[in-house]
């Protein structure tokens, strides 16, 4: 008996105190929750149906044939250019992180940690560099590539994106706030300078490291303006050149169709930011709060 | 210079770096500053034609067209874009544990989608008759707008996806900022009776400030340099883009299609350097701006 | 052997001189302790040794070789850094055989060295952690392990204990005075806490503003200190320093007059002193200005106001301000005393050190 008392008090108690505020907070959460998820699920809704069920029916609020979407995504992996679309797009994610990685870790362990005669301006040069709106570059950059034979090429859509001074940025002041004494600690301990580098500031150097591998990811996978001008031949496409033949005006393609093709190209940075939404979150607060 | 060799691993580490930037980064720009005063179509010689670039670019309507359309855009949906995105960080702020990471991961998603993708998706939603948009607006009894090609709503639409996309961005670099603040202060300003909306514009803004400057600043730096989303939603190309009416045209568009759509390199180049310039003008302002606020 | 010379070392950073013309000759098996404020070119002085720095003048022989261009992990020490500078990536044993590794040794040897070591420590249980699942008392120990596995001539020590809470750095310091005794190996250690110093140190050097104050054993140092300096920064609380006036210089003593301000006149003995010294100081421990007994006046008794009383139960401090507001320090050691009952104190001439107005020790004629 007492037992339910306390139970229906409590409930009460409880109910009693939620105010207009929470509410309110509640009734927002949800409706931007609607706001930022709807299109991305009606995506799904119009891939997983039966083909010719009319684009009118609408609200679609959910998948009713995934045989359907499979072998709509079969189709295109069947007839179109797509799966060696993903194969460009991921060989180009893959070559920049690596680079950008290996090149920018290399530097900000000297920019960071050591003191040489002109590294001070060069430094400054180089984080000058992030103020330049990428638009002054990009065609004599085009140019260049041109000029080189790269038009076409994996080097030519890879090498100009390698020395990014966003990742250095990131990296030097990472690696800034390495403790000095570890790395006195490895050059009494008779390490090389590269091997500083590589046995104590690397692995140091992880987080920040896996950070800027999937901020870097999330940018390869969603530039779309220089794949667009560097991969002129319809063989050497890219995810994002390939999304755009299907949803160009004259692909007389329907839209659950499209749609496939979109949600195709964009389950790699969904998937990734499943597995590393945290990373992913504080690698952009991080470069926010620094900047 | 004296070369010591002492210092020979140093520079050896950062080589590999420093080479792909001056290749890509020092030697473009420099051959762009030069082939702005050249008219240029990449097969013949680049033949010197002084300020001539800089003048066409300027007289002409495309520009003018491209430049109205910026200043619009930009005055619209910077202070917006960063409004929604305060709101979201409070919003997210104001639950704790699992419901904040949820709320937060839930409302970063955008950001995390293409912006390509982005675009294509609501190209659908835009769709006249059947887009979702005008089903809502239908059951409201709204007739069907034609959001993408009527030169009264494209723009609002525009501004509309960019925020939609970029929202979660802000959001989260100010829910950073809005976790360094220290509880103690609100905890200060409530028993000094300052209602939470007090709190908000008396603790949290002034307190947010130099986060709040970060994101204002990148946003109109980002903003000035608009391209894919736009680019998408009219589907453009480089010998057809901007829209109808170019009610759509922005900088960097008319800037690619000058150079790919009818081959003028040299005005290209030069059309960069104006925007560039722009950027600088508008990023010096924006710092001028907090030194004139910090001082007493 | 390892006998450590260091000739004329000095250091600037910039146009600051950090270390000026440091002369020491540090024998084998010597337990040697720099110690002076922070700021006194203390671990600058280590870092010099161990090659983390570069002298601006002046020469480091250990053994006979001159060791000023010798790479620093070939010079024959090894140091222990106060922050452990443990590599966290890698485990207790990974850590401490990372020098042999970069020596390129071969694995079992590697292997055998390391599990000496952690015997010596007895830390063979916490071989396989990494520095994050250490405690701070073991990951000190790591770090001197680590040392220990290179078998260096000199071990260098900076400030090593300063991240340990007081029980545990009483337990590691007799730690280290045992691994002294028992690994028979020179050690320079480097710290700001004189208790630390004078507890380990077969020879404390003292150092302030860049030059060596005084260097010696530790109870000559307390007892005989050359100058104001090391007197004030040796013992704790700091000895008392009372200004006063010679009135009258006798052969064997003189007669100081206006001490701390009061009117009491005490008679020093003291031989041969020099009246053209001028203004001079007196200095005295606490432990030499005793309490007079309120039941008994005598001549140069000084009455003060009782600021303060410290009992901390085997000794009681009082803290004073002498009529003309110099402050005091007089130790008790059996009586527990309350504020209202100690108003007069008892100097003991005998014990007083004179210093001249430039901080510099005067001694009485025939003595060192």
């Amino acid at each position: 008996m007492t037992l339910a008392i306390e139970a229906t008090g409590s409930r009460r108690s409880r109910w009693s105190s939620i105010t207009a505020w929470d509410l309110c907070r509640w009734a927002m959460a949800i409706c931007v929750t609607i706001v930022v998820v709807f299109p991305i699920w009606w995506m799904v809704n119009v891939v997983f149906t039966e083909p010719g069920t009319p684009v009118s029916i609408n609200p679609r609020l959910y998948p009713t044939s995934f045989a359907a979407g499979w072998d709509k995504v079969a189709m295109i992996m069947r007839e179109t250019g797509y799966l060696h679309a993903y194969y460009m797009s991921m060989a180009y994610a893959l070559l920049t992180i690596a680079g950008v990685l290996l090149l920018g870790s290399m530097a900000a362990f000297e920019f960071a940690l050591f003191e040489f005669p002109g590294k001070r301006p060069l430094f400054g040069l180089i984080m000058l560099s992030l103020m330049v709106p990428t638009a002054v570059t990009i065609i004599p950059t085009y140019l260049l590539t041109a000029e080189l034979g790269w038009i076409n090429t994996m080097q030519g859509l890879v090498a100009p994106g390698l020395a990014s001074a966003f990742g250095l940025f990131l990296l030097v002041e990472f690696m800034k706030g390495l403790p000095k004494e570890m790395i006195e600690a490895a050059r009494l301990d008779g390490a090389r300078h590269f091997q500083i580098y590589w046995h104590v500031v690397l692995p140091l150097t992880r987080n920040a490291m896996v950070t800027l591998a999937i901020l870097t990811f999330m940018k390869t996978w969603g530039n779309f303006i220089w794949p667009l001008i560097v991969l002129s031949n319809a063989e050497k496409y890219t995810v994002s050149q390939v999304v755009g033949l299907f949803n160009a005006p004259f692909s007389h393609q329907t839209v659950d169709v499209v749609m496939t093709a979109n949600l195709l190209a964009a389950i790699p940075p969904l998937l990734f930011f499943l597995i590393f939404q945290r990373k992913i979150v504080e690698g952009i607060a991080m470069s926010g709060s620094k900047g | 210079m004296t070369m010591n060799l002492r210092h020979l691993p140093h520079y050896l580490m950062v080589l590999p770096f420093v080479a792909l930037f001056a290749a890509f980064f020092l030697y473009p720009i420099v051959s762009g500053f030069y082939y702005s005063f050249h008219d240029w179509n990449a097969v013949t010689e680049p033949h010197f034609v002084g300020l001539a670039n800089y003048e066409r670019i300027v007289g002409s309507r495309d520009f003018s067209r491209a430049m109205w359309n910026l200043v619009t855009y930009v005055v619209i949906t910077v202070p917006l874009g960063i409004a929604v995105a305060f709101g979201l960080a409070l919003l997210v702020d104001s639950f704790s544990g699992f419901w904040s990471n949820l709320f937060r991961s839930v409302f970063f998603l955008p950001v995390v989608l293409p912006a390509f993708l982005a675009a294509t998706i609501w190209r659908w939603m835009y769709a006249p008759n059947f887009g979702l948009v005008n089903m809502v607006l239908g059951w409201f009894g709204y007739p069907s707008v034609n959001f993408l090609n009527d030169t009264d709503t494209m723009l609002f639409s525009l501004i509309a996806v960019d925020i939609w996309v970029s929202a979660g961005f802000n959001m989260v670099i100010l829910l950073a900022g809005l976790k360094n603040i220290p509880v103690d202060l609100y905890e200060a300003a409530r028993l000094d009776g300052a209602s939470r909306l007090q709190q908000v514009r008396h603790v949290t803004i002034p307190m947010l400030a130099p986060v709040l400057f970060f994101v204002m600043t990148y946003g109109l730096i980002s903003a000035l340099q608009v391209f894919d989303v736009p680019w998408l939603l009219t589907g453009s190309s480089f010998t057809n883009y901007g829209g109808r009416q170019n009610a759509l045209l922005f900088p960097v568009m008319d800037m690619m299609g000058r150079a790919f759509g009818s081959v003028r390199f040299g005005q290209a180049s030069a059309y960069g350097f104006i925007l560039t310039a722009l950027i600088i003008v508008v990023t010096a302002g924006m710092f001028g701006l907090r030194a004139m606020r910090s001082k007493p | 052997m390892a006998q450590l010379d260091l000739t004329g070392v000095a250091k600037k950073f910039g146009v600051v001189d950090v270390l000026r013309d440091i002369n020491l000759n540090i024998r084998s098996g010597e337990f040697v302790v720099f110690v002076g404020p922070s700021g006194c070119g203390k671990s600058t002085l280590l870092r010099i040794i161990s090659g983390l720095e570069e002298v601006t003048a002046g020469d480091l022989h250990l053994d006979g070789e001159r060791l000023n261009d010798v790479d620093p992990a070939r010079r024959g020490t090894a140091m222990v850094f106060q922050s452990y500078a443990l590599y966290p990536h890698m485990t207790a044993a990974e850590n401490m055989g990372f020098s042999l590794r970069m020596a390129g040794a071969k694995k079992a040897e590697i292997r055998e060295k390391v599990a000496k070591a952690a015997a010596i420590l007895q830390l063979e249980k916490h071989m396989d952690r990494r520095p994050g699942q250490l405690s701070g008392g073991q990951k000190q120990r790591v770090a001197i392990g680590r040392a220990i596995v290179r078998e260096p001539k000199v071990f260098l020590f900076d400030e090593p204990l300063s991240n340990l809470d007081a029980e545990l750095r009483v337990q590691m310091r007799a730690e280290l005075i045992d691994l002294h005794r028992r690994l028979k190996a020179t050690m320079i250690y480097v710290t700001h806490d004189q208790v630390e110093a004078m507890t380990l140190a077969d020879r404390m050097v003292v150092l302030n503003g860049g030059v060596i104050q005084q260097c010696g054993r530790p109870l000559d140092l307390y007892d005989d200190p050359d100058n104001r300096f090391v007197a004030g920064f040796i013992g704790s609380p700091k000895m008392n320093f009372l200004s006063a006036t010679v009135k009258e210089v006798r052969p064997d003593a003189i007669v100081l007059d206006r001490i701390g301000g009061s009117s009491t006149s005490l008679v020093m003995p003291f031989e041969g002193f020099d009246a053209a010294e001028g203004p001079i100081e007196i200095g005295v421990r606490p432990e030499h200005v005793r309490l007079a007994p309120s039941d008994e006046r005598r001549d140069g008794d000084v009455e003060v106001d009782v600021t303060l009383v410290e009992e901390l139960g085997d000794v009681t401090y009082v803290h004073a301000t002498m009529p003309a507001g110099e402050r005091i320090i007089a130790r008790s050691d059996n009586a527990r005393h309350r504020a209202e009952t100690a108003n007069r104190i008892r100097l003991d001439p005998s014990r007083f050190l004179l210093f001249g107005a430039a901080g510099q020790r005067i001694r009485p004629a025939g003595a060192a």
